[in-house]
């Protein structure tokens, strides 16, 4: 098989003792960022960012995976040993894994969760190996008008599936949109929206954006309704888990990854649908034991959620590198990181950079193994990690974010960006705006519009070149059933009956 | 606070989505559309942008007119409950405001470590001269692993040959 010669290629790149030492510097950094309240993997991947600057790229994508692992699981550490759900994708843990943690079960939660996100990463990523080669050979074909209608498919269904109001999703992918369109207009040259600012001039960089709106954003949230007692940090020794857990961890995880895989593959799927499903799903199939304890903290209930959470983590690279297409913000970043080198994650990067592309896959297998190893034995630390002060760590985390956008071009005008972020993000918090459609805009807006001028100038103006293509008309298609289908929800559980309002049955991608 | 019936907090971000719209048509009026005469220019994705944003407003409005209403975000550290503190975020929005004038001319060893002292003050520290000693050490690390360690460029300031 071509891919797996490919593949061994990665692992002898990836394996030298000089990027094995980025690799666990990565997965160090990501867990320590990751564990900390108030940073997702997101804010994780952007705040780390700057780390990699003097790093030659094949090491930073080395390093990239890992704190890209690493942050997914510090999440999850968080959920379990502090009870306020943090970032979405892990709030799902949190329900049977902080009611574990309290009966005195702490070890065995992060245990199913550490061994289950090395179980459902490793699976995750083997079909990674097998299916990103499979929709590289199927993109190849995609024209202009094709990647126009994903863009436009990406969009809608980030909008519409990440909040429970449409037009709230649909907002935040505006202001994305608007900051995508800032500088200079890369097939003519002309300035747009710059108000005569020449730092301006090279557009808005994602990190500014990713930074603002997550660090200093929250930041700005917390300051305005800080909760003055500290959150109950359950205290924990190694982690570990007894026979029987194992017993009632393994078919949860294999489900997991099967739900999360998929899921976080397509546009708008993300995390939190099938971390929701697993739990879901785990629930429904309890017996005996099991069935008494769940709600009480049962081990199923961490076992699928977690794993489905790694598994959609990895099916996110899948679009990502194949089509360049991010399916979330943690995605967005990491696409503006291969921008950062000149690189554009498409079928072309596996044809033109094979020893980049295969050796960041083998190091998510190398992660992977290493986060298992450091986090059964770290759990303490990282639980020592989370009674850090609140009023040091947001102060810190502000000072790391000035670091980062400062760094990026030694501009003061960054920060001041920076800081009408962070006003925007504080704001959309505060209002329930989802935040991910804001950095998936402002990251494929510009994309989208390359794509629909180079469709027209073939078409030579005319607008039916749109959908010309039978694919382009089927994601157009899907994208307006992304769209509507929350509405046509709203509408038919209007009638009296009361619905779940956590999303448990949407497939339209 | 205002008194009035209608008013709510959130009309204010539905009306930034308005006015954002709006200020995108007009902004881009100047951008010349004669850039190519197959295909089209760089002002129509622009509009296009903003008439989508000026559409969305609108929906927006009425959404929050007719009691719809988003559901402030839930985090470890927030009191869903509490009254939003304004002085704090007012004071925090001046420091990193003053680091930022500040920044190039004191360098990033004084300006960083004045950010954390006064960030860490202003979010409830109780104890100051913890919150001065760890900002200095944040300050100094900081700058030694980016600078010499990582060839970031940070300012020197006042500290310029002297770290």
């Amino acid at each position: 098989m071509d891919s797996l010669q490919l593949l061994l290629d990665g692992f002898a790149g990836a394996l030298t003792p000089v990027n094995l030492m980025y690799a666990l510097i990565g997965v160090t950094l990501g867990t320590l960022v990751g564990v900390l309240p108030g940073i997702g993997p997101a804010m994780t991947v952007a705040l780390l960012l700057p780390v990699t600057f003097s790093v030659p790229p094949t090491s930073a994508f080395i390093m990239f995976a890992g704190i890209y692992y690493g942050g997914m699981y510090g999440g999850s550490t968080t959920s379990i040993l502090l009870n306020t759900p943090g970032e979405s994708s892990s709030m799902i843990t949190a329900l049977e894994g902080n009611k574990m943690a309290r009966r005195g079960r702490a070890a065995q939660a992060l245990a199913t969760a550490a061994i289950g996100s090395f179980v459902a990463g490793t699976i995750a990523t083997a079909l990674l190996v097998v299916a990103a080669p499979a929709v590289v050979s199927f993109a190849i074909s995609f024209g202009p008008e094709d990647y126009f209608a994903l863009a436009i498919l990406a969009f809608t269904a980030v909008s519409s599936v990440l909040s429970r109001s449409v037009v709230r999703g649909l907002a935040s992918l505006g202001f994305g949109l608007v900051i995508g369109l800032i500088g200079i207009d890369q097939q003519t040259g002309q300035a747009r929206l710059t108000l005569g600012i020449a730092q301006l001039l090279d557009g808005v960089d994602v990190v500014v954006v990713a930074v603002g709106l997550f660090a200093l954003g929250e930041a700005l949230y917390v300051a305005s309704r800080l909760r003055h007692s500290l959150p109950e940090v359950v205290p924990v020794g190694r982690a570990w888990m007894g026979r029987a857990d194992w017993r009632r961890s393994w078919l949860p995880w294999l489900r997991g990854t099967a739900l999360g895989f998929p899921f976080g593959a397509l546009p708008g799927g993300g995390a939190e649908i099938p971390t929701f499903l697993s739990y879901a799903a785990e629930k429904r199939l309890a017996r005996g034991v099991a069935k008494e304890e769940y709600g009480k903290g049962a081990i199923e209930g961490v076992a699928g959620p977690e794993a489905a959470n790694n598994a959609s983590a990895a099916g996110t690279l899948v679009p990502l590198l194949t089509l360049g297409l991010p399916t979330s913000a943690t995605a967005a970043i990491l696409l503006a990181a291969f921008q950062q080198y000149g690189l554009q994650p498409g079928p072309q990067l596996f044809d033109h950079n094979p020893a980049l592309v295969w050796g960041m896959i083998a190091s998510l297998f190398i992660g992977n193994t290493m986060l298992l190893v450091l986090n059964l034995p770290l759990a303490p630390l990282w639980a020592r990690v989370l009674r850090i002060p609140r009023p040091y760590l947001y102060a810190g985390i502000v000072l790391f974010a000035a670091l980062g956008v400062y760094a990026l071009n030694g501009s003061v005008v960054d920060l001041v960006v920076l800081f009408l972020l962070g006003l925007l993000g504080y704001a959309m918090r505060r209002f329930g705006l989802p935040v991910a459609p804001a950095v998936i805009g402002m990251i494929l807006g510009p994309m989208a519009e390359i794509q629909l001028r180079r469709a027209l100038a073939i078409g030579a103006g005319d607008v039916s070149v749109l959908v010309r293509s039978p694919i382009a008309v089927v994601l157009l298609l899907l994208a307006l059933a992304a769209l509507l289908t929350p509405l046509v929800r709203r509408a038919a559980a209007r009638p009296g009956r009361k619905t779940v309002d956590a999303p448990d049955d949407r497939s339209e991608g | 606070m205002r008194k009035t019936q209608w008013w709510r907090p959130e009309l204010g971000l539905a009306a930034v989505v308005l006015a954002l719209g709006g200020f995108v048509v007009v902004g881009t009026l100047d951008v010349s559309a004669a850039a190519s005469r197959l295909g089209i220019g760089p002002r129509f994705f622009p509009m296009l942008v903003g008439g989508s944003m000026i559409v969305i407003g609108l929906f927006y409005v009425v959404d929050v007119l007719r009691g719809g209403r988003g559901d402030p975000e839930e985090s470890e550290d927030i009191d869903a409950e509490a009254p939003t503190d304004w002085r704090s975020v007012g004071l925090v929005s001046g420091i990193f405001l003053a680091f930022t004038a500040v920044l190039e001319v004191l360098g990033w060893v004084i300006a960083a470590s004045l950010l954390f002292f006064g960030l860490s003050l202003a979010l409830g520290a109780e104890h100051k001269v913890r919150a001065a000693v760890v900002g200095v050490v944040l300050g100094v690390v900081t700058y030694l692993l980016f600078v010499k360690g990582l060839d970031v460029t940070l300012p020197g300031g006042l500290l310029q040959g002297v770290i």
